[in-house]
């Protein structure tokens, strides 16, 4: 309990990472929602992958380009910004084209792009071992040296990449659940599409560059997909599975500061266990066991 | 019945980018006719019905409106189509089709549920409203989607073979809530169907696909049985 009060006192030394855990815990699964119904999970997988390359370019700019790499904090923290989310857009824009194209396997490409994505990564850092271990840092989901402005950055990101998906939820829904329906209603469905695949490379981008893959695509899946197995309809499933990411990401961070854990993987951890309670608890073996005979 | 027609298209090539299914086709939908489109199974039925309804574009020519710029046209798809991983009511599949009429970002207002509910009501599954679509039988699922089709306000409604998967007894009660729908909203329907009861029972014009060609007319002459065993390359 003191614990506890301790970590929600308003001059709390780790505030910052608290409140962008919450923040991803909260934004994350409501783009991931449309991950899980389109059934590109895999994509969730995917695209962290390729935006923290995004971050391991920038970090290594100066050895590629020589001395001119600033060791400014906050420009290194712009430049980082601008590969995670240049190559999460990249990303997500020729994943979207080639889906629609529908060239090749969709499991095949994301497969692919991940291990090439890490490959990559790895190999731009491994003439840069400051920058490496930045990296692994942000690749481990250890959220501790959150700047004020890199929470604000994130904050007004997440609520801009949010308020457009609310405000047209109805049109998202319409053009992942029947494009056919959406273009006889005349809504241009390609153009829908591209802003949703928009918004899922804004908040990875994001996500990604503040507590790492890990947790972004941990976030994005598992909370949808636990809701998922019980959810009657969309609004439950939206609600539930930001509830569940607010809830993993507190009990992540408490679980991380009382045992010393890193962060991320805590969260995620708590995620897993969740999704297999959840997993037992709708199973249909166990249903009719718990269902009362009429 | 007005002989008007509502949908035309003349010399019209139909198919994908890389190939072409039917070409040099002539077809006219006539206004309040209940259409009835035959063909096998790969006769380019499907093709034309997407052509129809703006899902592919024409190779050559163009599909004409008459009285209307763009009609709203109701469509029933095969009830397979829809994936049933998202968690949607019946209530919800059907306000799917006032998605024009609604203002974005607002909750839907109540005269477009109520609307929705008296289509859901009028086929017959009013009291199926709440449950998860992905759970219903197909029978239910095509009398949603029907529901659906009806909500939007349609001036034509297009239904693509709506009791394929469907058993046998819930596919007669299906078809003959089209023929009361037809008969009591003067909508014009173009259906493909397998069917040749509904065909004969309900349809005022057919249209059949063979071998590229299209022959249209009605019921009397293109259902007769001589006429049938010949398409069907009984003789």
């Amino acid at each position: 309990m003191e614990t506890l009060r301790e970590i929600l006192a308003p001059d709390f030394l780790l505030r910052n990472s608290l409140y962008t855990s919450l923040l991803v815990g909260l934004a994350c699964p409501l783009v991931g929602v449309f991950l899980v119904l389109r059934r590109l999970a895999f994509l969730g997988v995917a695209l962290p992958q390729i935006s923290s390359t995004g971050v391991a370019l920038a970090l290594s700019l100066h050895v590629w380009f020589g001395p001119s790499h600033s060791h400014d904090h906050g420009t290194n923290q712009t430049v980082a910004f601008i590969g995670a989310f240049t190559f999460s857009l990249l990303a997500v824009i020729a994943l979207a084209f080639l889906e629609r194209r529908r060239d090749g396997r969709t499991d095949g490409r994301l497969g692919a792009a991940y291990v090439v994505a890490t490959a990559v990564s790895i190999l731009l850092l491994a003439k840069c071992p400051q920058a490496e271990q930045s990296w692994l840092t942000l690749f481990k989901g250890e959220i501790i040296a959150v700047t004020t402005g890199e929470l604000w950055q994130t904050f007004v990101l997440l609520a801009l990449m949010l308020t457009v998906l609310g405000w047209h939820r109805r049109t998202f829904l319409l053009v992942s659940f029947d494009p056919d329906l959406a273009t006889i209603l005349k809504v241009p469905v390609n153009r829908w599409n591209l802003i949703l695949f928009l918004l899922i490379g804004l908040t990875v981008g994001v996500s990604v560059l503040v507590v790492g893959p890990l947790i972004t695509f941990g976030f994005m899946l598992v909370p949808p997909l636990i809701a998922h197995r019980f959810a009657d309809n969309m609004q439950q499933l939206t609600i539930w599975s930001a509830i569940i990411g607010v809830l993993a990401a507190f009990a992540g961070f408490y679980a991380a500061y009382v045992w010393d854990l890193p962060v991320g993987p805590a969260s995620v951890g708590l995620l897993g266990l969740a999704y297999m309670v959840a997993f037992i608890a709708t199973a249909r073996p166990f249903q009719r066991a718990i269902t009362p005979a009429n | 019945m007005s002989q008007d027609w509502t949908i035309r298209l003349r010399g019209v090539a139909v198919g994908y980018r890389e190939r072409t299914v039917l070409s040099d086709l002539d077809f006219t939908l006539l206004q309040g006719s209940f259409t009835a489109l035959l063909g096998a199974n790969g006769s380019g039925k499907s093709t034309l019905l997407k052509t129809i309804l703006g899902l592919l574009p024409a190779l050559q020519g163009a599909v004409e409106f008459r009285h209307i710029a763009s009609p709203v046209i109701g469509y029933v798809p095969q009830q397979e189509q829809l994936d049933a991983n998202y968690p949607l009511s019946a209530l919800d599949v059907v306000l799917m089709a006032t998605h024009a009429r609604l203002s974005t970002g607002l909750a839907v207002p109540v005269a477009e549920r109520a609307l929705a509910m008296e289509c859901l009501q009028a086929t017959g599954v009013g009291e199926l409203a709440d449950r998860r679509f992905a759970k219903l039988s197909g029978g239910q699922k095509q009398r949603v989607l029907i529901a659906r089709a009806l909500a939007a306000r349609p001036d034509i409604l297009v239904l693509d073979e709506p009791t394929s998967g469907v058993d046998a007894s819930a596919t007669g009660a299906i078809l003959e809530m089209l023929g009361d729908i037809h008969r009591e909203r003067h909508l014009t329907i173009l259906l493909v169907t397998h069917d040749f009861g509904i065909v004969r029972r309900h349809a005022t014009r057919v249209a059949w696909l063979r071998h590229g060609q299209l022959t249209e007319g009605v019921p009397a002459e293109l259902m007769s049985p001589e006429h049938v065993a010949r398409m069907l390359e009984l003789t």
